[in-house]
Protein backbone atom coordinates (compact mmCIF):
# COMPACT_ATOMS: atom_id res chain seq x y z
CA UNK A 1 0.00 0.00 0.00
CA UNK A 2 2.92 2.52 -0.67
CA UNK A 3 1.44 3.68 -4.48
CA UNK A 4 1.16 7.21 -4.69
CA UNK A 5 -2.15 8.48 -4.50
CA UNK A 6 -3.83 12.12 -6.11
CA UNK A 7 -4.84 14.57 -3.80
CA UNK A 8 -8.44 13.76 -4.39
CA UNK A 9 -8.14 9.75 -3.76
CA UNK A 10 -6.31 11.69 -0.65
CA UNK A 11 -9.17 13.95 0.71
CA UNK A 12 -11.37 10.71 0.01
CA UNK A 13 -9.84 8.24 1.93
CA UNK A 14 -9.16 11.04 4.82
CA UNK A 15 -12.80 11.23 5.07
CA UNK A 16 -13.69 7.44 5.06
CA UNK A 17 -10.99 7.48 8.14
CA UNK A 18 -13.58 10.22 9.49
CA UNK A 19 -16.56 8.78 8.97
CA UNK A 20 -15.57 5.44 10.01
CA UNK A 21 -14.91 6.71 13.59
CA UNK A 22 -17.92 9.33 13.60
CA UNK A 23 -19.59 6.14 13.12
CA UNK A 24 -21.85 6.94 10.26
CA UNK A 25 -21.15 4.26 7.86
CA UNK A 26 -23.30 0.94 7.18
CA UNK A 27 -22.17 -2.47 8.31
CA UNK A 28 -20.39 -3.18 4.74
CA UNK A 29 -18.58 -0.02 4.80
CA UNK A 30 -17.16 -0.31 8.64
CA UNK A 31 -16.33 -4.30 7.61
CA UNK A 32 -14.35 -2.51 4.34
CA UNK A 33 -12.63 -0.14 7.08
CA UNK A 34 -11.92 -2.07 9.33
CA UNK A 35 -9.90 -4.76 7.18
CA UNK A 36 -8.34 -1.54 5.61
CA UNK A 37 -6.84 -0.48 9.02
CA UNK A 38 -5.12 -3.77 8.97
CA UNK A 39 -2.80 -3.52 6.07
CA UNK A 40 -2.65 0.88 5.20
CA UNK A 41 -0.73 2.33 7.83
CA UNK A 42 -1.47 5.98 6.54
CA UNK A 43 -5.13 4.85 6.89
CA UNK A 44 -4.67 3.38 10.58
CA UNK A 45 -2.94 6.74 11.25
CA UNK A 46 -6.10 8.72 10.13
CA UNK A 47 -8.50 6.99 12.09
CA UNK A 48 -6.02 7.04 15.35
CA UNK A 49 -6.05 10.77 14.57
CA UNK A 50 -10.06 11.02 14.94
CA UNK A 51 -10.22 8.55 17.53
CA UNK A 52 -7.73 11.13 19.84
CA UNK A 53 -9.37 14.18 18.80
CA UNK A 54 -13.44 12.99 18.90
CA UNK A 55 -12.69 10.97 21.67
CA UNK A 56 -13.66 14.02 24.10
CA UNK A 57 -16.88 13.97 23.03
CA UNK A 58 -17.50 10.94 25.26
CA UNK A 59 -16.43 13.13 27.89
CA UNK A 60 -20.81 13.93 27.80
CA UNK A 61 -21.71 10.71 28.25
CA UNK A 62 -22.52 9.74 32.16
CA UNK A 63 -21.25 7.27 33.50
CA UNK A 64 -23.45 4.18 34.30
CA UNK A 65 -22.39 1.91 36.48
CA UNK A 66 -22.88 -1.29 35.19
CA UNK A 67 -24.81 -4.56 37.04
CA UNK A 68 -22.06 -6.56 39.54
CA UNK A 69 -22.86 -9.50 37.50
CA UNK A 70 -21.12 -8.07 34.12
CA UNK A 71 -17.65 -8.32 36.66
CA UNK A 72 -18.21 -11.79 37.56
CA UNK A 73 -18.96 -13.32 34.11
CA UNK A 74 -15.97 -11.43 32.64
CA UNK A 75 -13.75 -12.85 35.50
CA UNK A 76 -14.86 -15.84 34.38
CA UNK A 77 -14.26 -15.48 30.95
CA UNK A 78 -10.86 -14.53 31.81
CA UNK A 79 -10.18 -17.11 34.43
CA UNK A 80 -10.29 -15.50 37.63
CA UNK A 81 -9.22 -16.88 40.65
CA UNK A 82 -12.36 -18.11 42.19
CA UNK A 83 -12.47 -16.53 45.42
CA UNK A 84 -14.36 -19.06 47.26
CA UNK A 85 -10.70 -21.13 46.19
CA UNK A 86 -8.42 -18.64 46.90
CA UNK A 87 -5.41 -20.91 48.34
CA UNK A 88 -6.22 -23.69 45.84
CA UNK A 89 -5.82 -21.39 43.00
CA UNK A 90 -3.21 -19.24 44.42
CA UNK A 91 -1.02 -22.11 44.96
CA UNK A 92 -2.24 -23.48 41.12
CA UNK A 93 -1.25 -20.25 40.04
CA UNK A 94 2.12 -20.11 41.71
CA UNK A 95 3.13 -23.45 40.53
CA UNK A 96 2.42 -21.97 36.78
CA UNK A 97 4.54 -19.45 37.06
CA UNK A 98 7.34 -21.06 38.54
CA UNK A 99 7.75 -23.59 35.75
CA UNK A 100 7.36 -20.76 33.79
CA UNK A 101 10.44 -18.67 35.24
CA UNK A 102 12.36 -21.57 35.39
CA UNK A 103 11.81 -22.12 32.19
CA UNK A 104 12.57 -18.73 30.95
CA UNK A 105 15.86 -18.75 33.39
CA UNK A 106 17.22 -21.95 31.13
CA UNK A 107 16.50 -19.69 28.78
CA UNK A 108 18.07 -16.33 29.57
CA UNK A 109 20.89 -18.63 30.87
CA UNK A 110 21.43 -20.20 27.57
CA UNK A 111 21.34 -16.56 25.69
CA UNK A 112 24.12 -15.57 28.29
CA UNK A 113 26.45 -17.81 27.16
CA UNK A 114 25.80 -15.98 23.41
CA UNK A 115 26.85 -12.99 24.59
CA UNK A 116 30.34 -11.75 23.94
CA UNK A 117 30.44 -9.53 27.20
CA UNK A 118 29.06 -10.07 30.30
CA UNK A 119 29.07 -7.02 32.69
CA UNK A 120 27.83 -8.67 35.80
CA UNK A 121 26.44 -12.32 35.89
CA UNK A 122 23.22 -12.64 37.75
CA UNK A 123 23.09 -13.48 41.34
CA UNK A 124 23.03 -16.76 42.17
CA UNK A 125 20.30 -16.90 44.50
CA UNK A 126 17.16 -14.94 43.38
CA UNK A 127 14.79 -14.32 46.20
CA UNK A 128 12.75 -12.73 43.67
CA UNK A 129 12.50 -13.31 39.97
CA UNK A 130 10.17 -12.40 37.26
CA UNK A 131 9.62 -13.10 34.02
CA UNK A 132 9.00 -9.99 31.14
CA UNK A 133 6.69 -11.58 28.05
CA UNK A 134 6.14 -10.10 24.95
CA UNK A 135 3.04 -9.19 23.46
CA UNK A 136 3.58 -12.54 21.55
CA UNK A 137 3.66 -14.20 24.57
CA UNK A 138 6.99 -15.09 24.43
CA UNK A 139 9.97 -14.05 27.45
CA UNK A 140 11.64 -11.20 26.24
CA UNK A 141 13.86 -10.61 29.78
CA UNK A 142 14.25 -12.05 32.93
CA UNK A 143 14.43 -9.69 35.74
CA UNK A 144 16.38 -11.19 39.44
CA UNK A 145 16.32 -9.07 42.74
CA UNK A 146 19.46 -10.39 44.77
CA UNK A 147 18.58 -11.41 48.05
CA UNK A 148 18.71 -8.07 49.97
CA UNK A 149 16.40 -6.27 47.40
CA UNK A 150 19.11 -3.57 47.08
CA UNK A 151 19.50 -4.55 43.23
CA UNK A 152 18.21 -6.14 40.24
CA UNK A 153 19.68 -8.17 37.74
CA UNK A 154 18.40 -7.92 33.93
CA UNK A 155 19.05 -10.63 31.25
CA UNK A 156 17.67 -10.20 27.83
CA UNK A 157 15.66 -13.76 27.54
CA UNK A 158 15.20 -13.22 23.30
CA UNK A 159 16.70 -11.64 20.59
CA UNK A 160 15.15 -7.71 20.13
CA UNK A 161 14.92 -6.55 17.20
CA UNK A 162 16.89 -3.58 15.97
CA UNK A 163 15.14 -0.16 17.36
CA UNK A 164 16.87 2.77 17.71
CA UNK A 165 14.55 4.51 20.53
CA UNK A 166 15.72 3.67 24.37
CA UNK A 167 14.54 0.72 26.48
CA UNK A 168 13.29 1.96 30.28
CA UNK A 169 12.80 -0.39 32.92
CA UNK A 170 9.73 0.79 34.82
CA UNK A 171 9.27 -1.07 38.59
CA UNK A 172 5.21 -1.05 39.46
CA UNK A 173 4.19 -1.84 42.98
CA UNK A 174 0.70 -2.86 43.09
CA UNK A 175 -2.18 0.39 43.36
CA UNK A 176 1.01 2.51 42.30
CA UNK A 177 2.58 3.99 39.41
CA UNK A 178 5.45 3.20 37.53
CA UNK A 179 8.78 4.05 39.09
CA UNK A 180 11.88 4.28 36.62
CA UNK A 181 14.69 1.94 37.16
CA UNK A 182 16.72 3.47 33.96
CA UNK A 183 17.72 2.65 30.70
CA UNK A 184 18.73 -1.40 29.87
CA UNK A 185 20.63 -2.33 26.77
CA UNK A 186 19.09 -5.23 24.56
CA UNK A 187 21.62 -7.74 24.43
CA UNK A 188 23.24 -7.85 27.70
CA UNK A 189 23.14 -8.38 31.40
CA UNK A 190 22.57 -5.03 33.51
CA UNK A 191 22.52 -4.74 37.28
CA UNK A 192 20.13 -2.07 38.86
CA UNK A 193 20.76 -0.55 42.24
CA UNK A 194 17.36 -0.48 43.76
CA UNK A 195 17.15 3.22 44.72
CA UNK A 196 16.23 3.37 48.69
CA UNK A 197 12.70 4.77 49.08
CA UNK A 198 11.87 1.45 46.54
CA UNK A 199 13.50 -1.30 48.54
CA UNK A 200 10.62 -2.00 50.63
CA UNK A 201 8.32 -2.07 48.15
CA UNK A 202 9.67 -5.19 46.42
CA UNK A 203 6.95 -8.35 46.89
CA UNK A 204 5.51 -10.54 45.18
CA UNK A 205 2.74 -8.54 43.40
CA UNK A 206 5.22 -5.93 42.24
CA UNK A 207 5.13 -6.02 38.39
CA UNK A 208 7.92 -4.66 35.84
CA UNK A 209 7.78 -3.27 32.47
CA UNK A 210 10.21 -2.27 29.62
CA UNK A 211 8.91 0.65 27.57
CA UNK A 212 10.39 2.10 24.46
CA UNK A 213 11.40 5.83 25.11
CA UNK A 214 13.21 8.73 23.56
CA UNK A 215 17.18 8.10 23.86
CA UNK A 216 17.58 9.38 27.43
CA UNK A 217 14.85 8.07 28.35
CA UNK A 218 10.75 9.00 29.14
CA UNK A 219 10.98 12.78 29.49
CA UNK A 220 7.91 12.97 31.83
CA UNK A 221 8.92 10.31 34.22
CA UNK A 222 6.60 8.07 33.51
CA UNK A 223 6.37 5.78 30.30
CA UNK A 224 5.56 7.97 27.28
CA UNK A 225 6.28 4.78 24.54
CA UNK A 226 4.80 1.40 23.72
CA UNK A 227 5.49 -1.29 26.80
CA UNK A 228 7.15 -4.16 24.75
CA UNK A 229 7.49 -6.62 27.64
CA UNK A 230 6.20 -6.62 31.48
CA UNK A 231 5.68 -9.54 34.24
CA UNK A 232 5.13 -9.60 37.97
CA UNK A 233 7.55 -10.40 40.66
CA UNK A 234 7.47 -14.08 42.02
CA UNK A 235 9.31 -15.62 45.05
CA UNK A 236 11.04 -18.79 43.74
CA UNK B 1 -6.54 12.37 42.87
CA UNK B 2 -5.33 14.69 39.88
CA UNK B 3 -5.83 13.83 36.00
CA UNK B 4 -2.31 13.13 35.33
CA UNK B 5 -2.42 10.73 38.15
CA UNK B 6 -5.64 8.74 37.00
CA UNK B 7 -4.06 8.71 33.71
CA UNK B 8 -0.22 6.90 34.63
CA UNK B 9 -2.47 4.55 37.16
CA UNK B 10 -4.49 3.38 33.85
CA UNK B 11 -1.52 3.04 31.80
CA UNK B 12 0.24 1.00 34.29
CA UNK B 13 -2.73 -0.85 34.81
CA UNK B 14 -2.59 -1.26 31.32
CA UNK B 15 0.85 -2.44 30.70
CA UNK B 16 -0.02 -5.25 33.17
CA UNK B 17 -2.70 -6.21 31.70
CA UNK B 18 -0.51 -6.68 28.65
CA UNK B 19 1.96 -8.63 30.62
CA UNK B 20 -1.35 -11.20 31.13
CA UNK B 21 -1.62 -9.90 34.98
CA UNK B 22 -5.41 -10.94 35.74
CA UNK B 23 -5.91 -8.46 38.40
CA UNK B 24 -4.93 -5.62 36.65
CA UNK B 25 -7.55 -6.16 34.50
CA UNK B 26 -9.53 -5.91 37.88
CA UNK B 27 -8.11 -2.71 37.99
CA UNK B 28 -8.84 -1.07 34.72
CA UNK B 29 -12.29 -2.29 35.09
CA UNK B 30 -12.93 -0.71 38.14
CA UNK B 31 -11.88 2.44 37.16
CA UNK B 32 -13.27 2.51 33.83
CA UNK B 33 -16.14 0.10 33.59
CA UNK B 34 -18.73 2.92 34.63
CA UNK B 35 -17.92 5.20 31.57
CA UNK B 36 -17.91 2.44 29.23
CA UNK B 37 -21.12 0.89 29.77
CA UNK B 38 -22.45 4.79 29.66
CA UNK B 39 -20.66 4.86 26.12
CA UNK B 40 -22.30 1.40 24.81
CA UNK B 41 -25.90 2.11 26.77
CA UNK B 42 -25.91 5.39 25.16
CA UNK B 43 -25.51 3.61 21.68
CA UNK B 44 -27.14 0.96 21.57
CA UNK B 45 -30.32 2.37 24.29
CA UNK B 46 -30.64 -1.66 25.42
CA UNK B 47 -29.14 -2.69 28.49
CA UNK B 48 -28.98 -6.17 28.25
CA UNK B 49 -26.78 -5.59 24.95
CA UNK B 50 -25.20 -3.13 26.03
CA UNK B 51 -24.18 -5.75 29.04
CA UNK B 52 -23.20 -8.14 26.38
CA UNK B 53 -20.71 -5.73 24.57
CA UNK B 54 -19.47 -4.74 27.45
CA UNK B 55 -18.11 -8.29 28.28
CA UNK B 56 -16.46 -7.98 24.72
CA UNK B 57 -15.16 -4.61 25.14
CA UNK B 58 -12.93 -5.93 28.17
CA UNK B 59 -12.19 -9.16 26.82
CA UNK B 60 -10.88 -6.93 23.85
CA UNK B 61 -9.09 -4.86 25.99
CA UNK B 62 -7.48 -8.34 28.03
CA UNK B 63 -6.16 -9.69 24.45
CA UNK B 64 -4.99 -6.39 22.81
CA UNK B 65 -3.97 -4.68 25.81
CA UNK B 66 -0.16 -4.48 24.42
CA UNK B 67 -0.97 -2.54 21.39
CA UNK B 68 -2.02 0.25 23.39
CA UNK B 69 0.68 2.65 22.58
CA UNK B 70 0.55 5.37 25.78
CA UNK B 71 2.77 7.63 23.22
CA UNK B 72 -0.11 7.62 20.55
CA UNK B 73 -3.61 7.71 22.74
CA UNK B 74 -4.47 8.44 25.92
CA UNK B 75 -5.94 5.37 28.38
CA UNK B 76 -9.39 6.56 27.91
CA UNK B 77 -9.78 7.15 24.46
CA UNK B 78 -8.35 3.99 23.43
CA UNK B 79 -10.76 2.31 25.58
CA UNK B 80 -13.65 4.51 24.76
CA UNK B 81 -13.08 3.72 20.96
CA UNK B 82 -13.11 0.41 21.77
CA UNK B 83 -16.99 0.52 23.36
CA UNK B 84 -17.97 2.96 20.45
CA UNK B 85 -16.85 0.43 17.77
CA UNK B 86 -17.81 -2.91 19.49
CA UNK B 87 -21.59 -1.19 20.33
CA UNK B 88 -21.68 -0.05 16.63
CA UNK B 89 -20.72 -3.16 15.00
CA UNK B 90 -23.36 -4.89 17.56
CA UNK B 91 -26.16 -2.45 16.49
CA UNK B 92 -25.32 -2.47 12.51
CA UNK B 93 -25.76 -6.25 13.36
CA UNK B 94 -29.27 -6.03 14.84
CA UNK B 95 -32.27 -3.80 13.62
CA UNK B 96 -33.99 -3.09 17.38
CA UNK B 97 -32.77 -0.49 20.11
CA UNK B 98 -31.71 2.38 17.75
CA UNK B 99 -31.81 5.70 18.89
CA UNK B 100 -34.49 7.78 16.79
CA UNK B 101 -35.75 10.14 18.55
CA UNK B 102 -35.60 13.73 16.85
CA UNK B 103 -32.67 16.17 17.22
CA UNK B 104 -33.42 19.80 17.98
CA UNK B 105 -30.23 21.62 17.04
CA UNK B 106 -31.15 23.94 19.88
CA UNK B 107 -31.36 21.09 22.68
CA UNK B 108 -28.00 20.51 22.48
CA UNK B 109 -26.22 21.90 25.65
CA UNK B 110 -23.12 20.92 27.11
CA UNK B 111 -23.67 20.21 30.69
CA UNK B 112 -21.04 21.46 32.94
CA UNK B 113 -21.05 18.63 35.32
CA UNK B 114 -20.55 15.87 32.95
CA UNK B 115 -17.39 18.04 31.57
CA UNK B 116 -16.32 18.01 34.89
CA UNK B 117 -16.51 13.66 35.07
CA UNK B 118 -13.63 12.05 37.03
CA UNK B 119 -12.44 10.49 33.59
CA UNK B 120 -12.29 13.86 31.57
CA UNK B 121 -8.57 14.11 31.11
CA UNK B 122 -7.53 15.87 28.13
CA UNK B 123 -8.99 19.30 28.98
CA UNK B 124 -6.83 20.41 26.06
CA UNK B 125 -8.20 18.57 23.54
CA UNK B 126 -11.59 19.29 24.80
CA UNK B 127 -11.25 23.02 24.31
CA UNK B 128 -9.72 22.37 20.86
CA UNK B 129 -12.43 20.68 19.74
CA UNK B 130 -14.84 22.80 21.09
CA UNK B 131 -13.35 25.54 19.66
CA UNK B 132 -13.16 23.86 16.23
CA UNK B 133 -16.75 23.71 16.43
CA UNK B 134 -17.64 26.55 17.10
CA UNK B 135 -16.56 27.35 13.39
CA UNK B 136 -19.25 25.01 11.83
CA UNK B 137 -22.79 25.94 11.48
CA UNK B 138 -24.63 24.62 13.85
CA UNK B 139 -26.73 22.24 12.60
CA UNK B 140 -23.08 20.63 11.21
CA UNK B 141 -21.32 20.50 15.05
CA UNK B 142 -25.12 19.38 16.03
CA UNK B 143 -24.95 16.45 13.37
CA UNK B 144 -21.36 15.84 14.06
CA UNK B 145 -21.90 15.66 17.78
CA UNK B 146 -25.12 13.15 17.78
CA UNK B 147 -23.43 10.77 15.31
CA UNK B 148 -20.62 10.38 17.70
CA UNK B 149 -22.74 9.37 20.62
CA UNK B 150 -24.99 7.76 18.92
CA UNK B 151 -23.90 5.55 16.69
CA UNK B 152 -26.29 6.83 14.03
CA UNK B 153 -26.26 6.24 9.95
CA UNK B 154 -26.70 9.04 7.63
CA UNK B 155 -29.58 7.63 6.85
CA UNK B 156 -30.83 7.41 10.53
CA UNK B 157 -29.28 11.23 11.05
CA UNK B 158 -31.64 12.42 8.10
CA UNK B 159 -34.64 11.09 9.57
CA UNK B 160 -33.97 12.73 13.08
CA UNK B 161 -33.07 16.53 12.33
CA UNK B 162 -35.71 15.99 9.41
CA UNK B 163 -33.49 16.94 6.47
CA UNK B 164 -32.96 14.06 2.93
CA UNK B 165 -29.94 12.22 2.92
CA UNK B 166 -28.07 14.32 0.30
CA UNK B 167 -27.99 17.43 2.88
CA UNK B 168 -27.14 15.25 5.60
CA UNK B 169 -23.88 13.88 4.01
CA UNK B 170 -22.74 17.09 2.77
CA UNK B 171 -23.43 18.46 6.21
CA UNK B 172 -20.92 15.91 8.04
CA UNK B 173 -18.68 15.42 5.24
CA UNK B 174 -18.05 19.18 4.85
CA UNK B 175 -18.34 19.71 8.58
CA UNK B 176 -15.55 17.19 8.98
CA UNK B 177 -12.98 18.46 6.34
CA UNK B 178 -13.08 21.83 8.04
CA UNK B 179 -12.68 20.30 11.18
CA UNK B 180 -9.71 18.30 10.66
CA UNK B 181 -8.03 21.36 9.10
CA UNK B 182 -8.76 23.09 12.21
CA UNK B 183 -7.64 20.68 14.42
CA UNK B 184 -4.33 20.00 12.62
CA UNK B 185 -3.18 23.55 13.47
Amino acid sequence: MTDPRTPAQEEADKLMAAEYVLGVLGAEDRRAAQQRMTHDQAFASEVAFWEERLGVFADAVAPVAPPDRAWSRLARAIRLPDPSKPRESLWQSLTFWRSFAIGAAVIAAASLGALTFIEIAPAPRAALLATLGAANGQPAFVAAVNADSTSLTVVPAALLTQDPRAMELWLIPAGDKPHSLGLIVPGRAVRIELPRELTGRITPDTALAVSMEPPGGSPSGQPSGPVIASGKLMRL
Amino acid sequence: MGVEDNRSQLVAALARVAGGERAALQIVYRDTSAKLFGVCLRILNDRSEAEDVLQEVYLTVWRKASSFDPARASPVTWLVAIARNRSIDRLRATAGGRRMEAIEAAEEVRDPALVASELVEAAQESTRLNLCLEQLEPRQSTAIRSAFLDGNTYEELAERMKVPLGTMKSWIRRGLLKLRDCLER
